[in-house]
């Protein structure tokens, strides 16, 4: 009798359902993935919906350069016409004023790599499209562009207005967006007492507690092949972002063209397949996890090989990984023992 | 000599002679516990046949690791924006038509594989992702927004960096 | 009506004996539940091996499809599907054995024979049930079920034919 009973509590923990809510939407021009556990089915989709909808409104402000209304541009598009025109200051909102101080110190940090103004460049190699097609590029113009120096530091900011010096820098938060996405949404999901969750936005991840009694596991994509090439825990706060050549990009004449454009030389770099950065929470004061897993990896990608790893000091990262055009692998020395390789006999050098 | 037919009637079994079963063969001896001593076991194995043995061993351990690793995906969810569109066993051959944002995508579906075989949108990279055979793999063709995933038993992580 | 009585020979005296003695064994099985569709000890497959060191190969398939017939015959599943496989298995099985009866007879005795022949044996039935009988890819997870138990009473089968070739040395 009393291993009927026990055989019949087994089968029945076998019944229950864990509780983890997973939703998968169209946000933000890309697949938004969210993932809440140990809250009700009712309360997480209702949590998940106002995050997703937080992440419309953000879309909306921040879109690079497709008019979001009947020809209304959203808040970036209206200040890149403003620089354009070298008008008086633009009067923008509190929180895309703290968004481009933060963008500002971040370019000032990676030695002008990552550099959010240089729309007019990314948009002269056909990336700001929904779909991409091979276009041979305007050689003239890119050099003009690369002449003219568009940077952050051209932005002048006073009393939430904005205008800029250099009228060729046009804003693109395309590699600074997804991040600050992600830290919102951790901001509300703390605000509401929520323990566990999993964000990700577009690829990039950011992970909020544990999945139940072990923590969230993230693969990181294989930049050839449909699968994970190694898988790695997040702990809570952490946030693990990859730039890659394999999402955006166009052939032409046997060479790909990603969307990753160095803005000292104006064409796109070609010696890396991807780069992805592991970052641990951040003090308040300063960038948040989400931003710099976004931002972060575009520096180390578009750097050259020997001075990889002091883009990635610049910038306060110690976790990284590089797999470079000869599909070479190299890992940080401290990141080595994160990752669980998922096919066998993986060669890699580990960075000092 | 071998005749089917003269087999058959001799083997009149309704009438069967228990004499001819040679009880010997089944002795009480047989089953003497004294019999489970090791000794007087392994003196009937042969060489080649612990090699046999062991041979046999490997490969039962090879098939319990390849078949049983979970890894073997027994379904692929199809999702269409932030539906899921439907899920289809891997172990059928099908086409499926799906009607996206941008228009008709068609999914194949062969023995234990699945991959966007057309889709609507110029970049095709969902069409590139090729074949997907192991639970956790997944195409997404974002301006469509369509997304395939191979569901398993044992999915190696909870979401995908790219 | 012409007298046709058959000539019966001393080799088909003992084939039809030994038939009788498988086929009995084979009752005794079907009476014993299995934990697992398709997992036996086969304990009739003993009486083919024996047969097969005594009296050769011929007598011992003769012996084998005798009593996959009779026995599905008497158990009422002659042409069903547990007749087809069980045919399959001992058709593949005896095939093995014909080719693992030339190895050394210094170095692989009746437990490499069983084992090689219980291998076989669930070869031929899951090669029937995945490409006819149940065509899902899920029976890829049986087959190492099946492979344990034919290692197994592979094993203890061999164990028992050789004890009793030799007791009958």
């Amino acid at each position: 009798m009393r291993y009927l009973l026990l055989l019949l509590t087994i089968l029945l923990t076998g019944c229950f359902k864990e509780p983890l809510y997973h939703s998968q939407s169209y946000v933000f021009g890309t697949l938004v993935d969210i993932s809440i556990y140990g809250e009700t089915d009712e309360h997480a989709r209702f949590l998940a919906n106002h995050i997703l909808e937080d992440f419309q409104k953000l879309h909306h402000q921040l879109h690079a350069w497709k008019p979001v209304s009947q020809n209304k541009l959203s808040e970036l598009g209206q200040l890149n016409a403003a620089f354009q025109q070298a008008n008086s200051p633009t009067a923008i909102s509190p929180a895309l004023a703290a968004m481009l101080a933060d963008a500002t110190e971040l370019s000032i940090k990676s030695n002008g790599l990552f550099n959010p103004a240089i729309g007019h460049l990314i948009s002269t190699w056909g990336f700001q499209r929904d779909e991409f097609t091979a276009i041979a590029v305007d050689a003239a113009a890119v050099k003009n562009l690369v002449h003219a120096q568009p940077r952050m530091t051209d932005i002048v900011i006073k009393d939430n207005a904005a205008y800029s010096t250099n009228p060729t820098v046009k804003l693109d938060l395309g590699g600074y967006a997804k991040g600050y996405a992600l830290d919102i949404a951790v901001a509300y999901l703390r605000k509401e007492h929520v323990k566990n969750a999993l964000i990700n936005i577009g690829g990039n991840i950011i992970a909020l507690g544990k999945h139940g009694d072990s923590p969230w596991r993230v693969g990181v994509q294989h930049p050839r092949q449909p699968t994970a090439i190694a898988t790695l825990a997040l702990a809570d706060g952490w946030a693990v972002g990859t730039s890659g050549d394999y999402q955006r990009y166009f052939m032409l004449n046997g060479k790909r063209y990603c969307h990753i454009i160095d803005p000292r030389t104006g064409y796109p770099v070609g010696h890396a397949q991807s780069v992805t950065v592991l970052v641990p929470p951040q003090p308040f004061n300063q960038s948040q996890a989400g931003v710099l897993s976004d931002v972060a990896s575009k520096p180390i990608f578009i750097e050259t090989p020997e001075n990889r790893s002091k883009a990635a000091q610049a910038l306060g990262i110690e976790n990284f990984m590089v797999i470079d055009d000869k599909a070479h692998i190299f890992v940080s020395k401290n990141m080595v023992n994160k990752l669980n390789w998922l096919t066998p006999n993986v060669q890699f050098t580990t960075l000092p | 000599m071998f005749n089917l037919p003269r087999y058959l009637k001799l083997l009149n079994l309704t009438s069967l002679n228990p004499k001819l079963f040679n009880p010997k063969l089944f002795s009480p001896k047989l089953f003497n516990p004294k019999l489970f001593n090791p000794k007087l076991i392994t003196q009937h194995v042969l060489f080649g046949d612990w090699l046999v043995l062991v041979a046999g061993v490997f490969c039962v351990l090879y098939l319990f690791q390849t078949l049983w690793s979970g890894e073997h995906a027994a379904k692929v969810q199809i999702r269409l924006s932030d539906k899921i569109y439907a899920t289809y066993s891997l172990n059928q051959q099908r086409e499926v038509h799906v009607h996206g944002k941008l228009g008709d995508a068609v999914i194949v579906i062969a023995q234990g594989k699945a991959r966007f075989s057309k889709s609507p949108c110029t970049t095709q990279y969902c069409v590139h992702q090729g074949w997907l055979s192991h639970a956790g793999q997944a195409a997404i063709c974002l301006p469509n927004q369509i997304s395939l995933e191979l569901i398993g038993d044992a999915k190696p992580y909870d979401s995908l960096n790219y | 009506m012409k007298n046709t009585h058959i000539q019966t020979t001393v080799d088909d005296h003992r084939i039809a004996k030994l038939a009788a003695f498988a086929i009995a064994l084979h009752m005794v099985e079907a009476v014993i539940p299995s934990p697992l569709p398709g997992v036996k000890p086969g304990i009739a497959n003993i009486v083919t091996l024996y047969v097969l060191y005594q009296y050769g190969f011929a007598t011992a398939a003769w012996v084998s499809i005798l009593r996959v017939f009779a026995s599905s015959l008497l158990l009422g599943q002659f042409l069903s599907p547990t007749f087809i496989l069980s045919l399959s298995g001992a058709v593949v099985s005896l095939a093995v054995l014909w080719l693992a009866m030339h190895l050394p007879k210094r170095y692989f005795g009746a437990v490499s024979l069983s084992i090689l022949a219980a291998f076989g044996h669930i070869a031929g039935q899951l090669l029937l049930v995945r490409f006819w009988l149940i065509p899902h890819a899920g029976v890829a997870y049986l087959i190492p079920v099946f492979a344990l138990a034919a290692l197994f009473f592979g094993l203890i089968n061999g164990l028992i034919t050789a004890k009793l070739l030799y007791n009958k040395r």
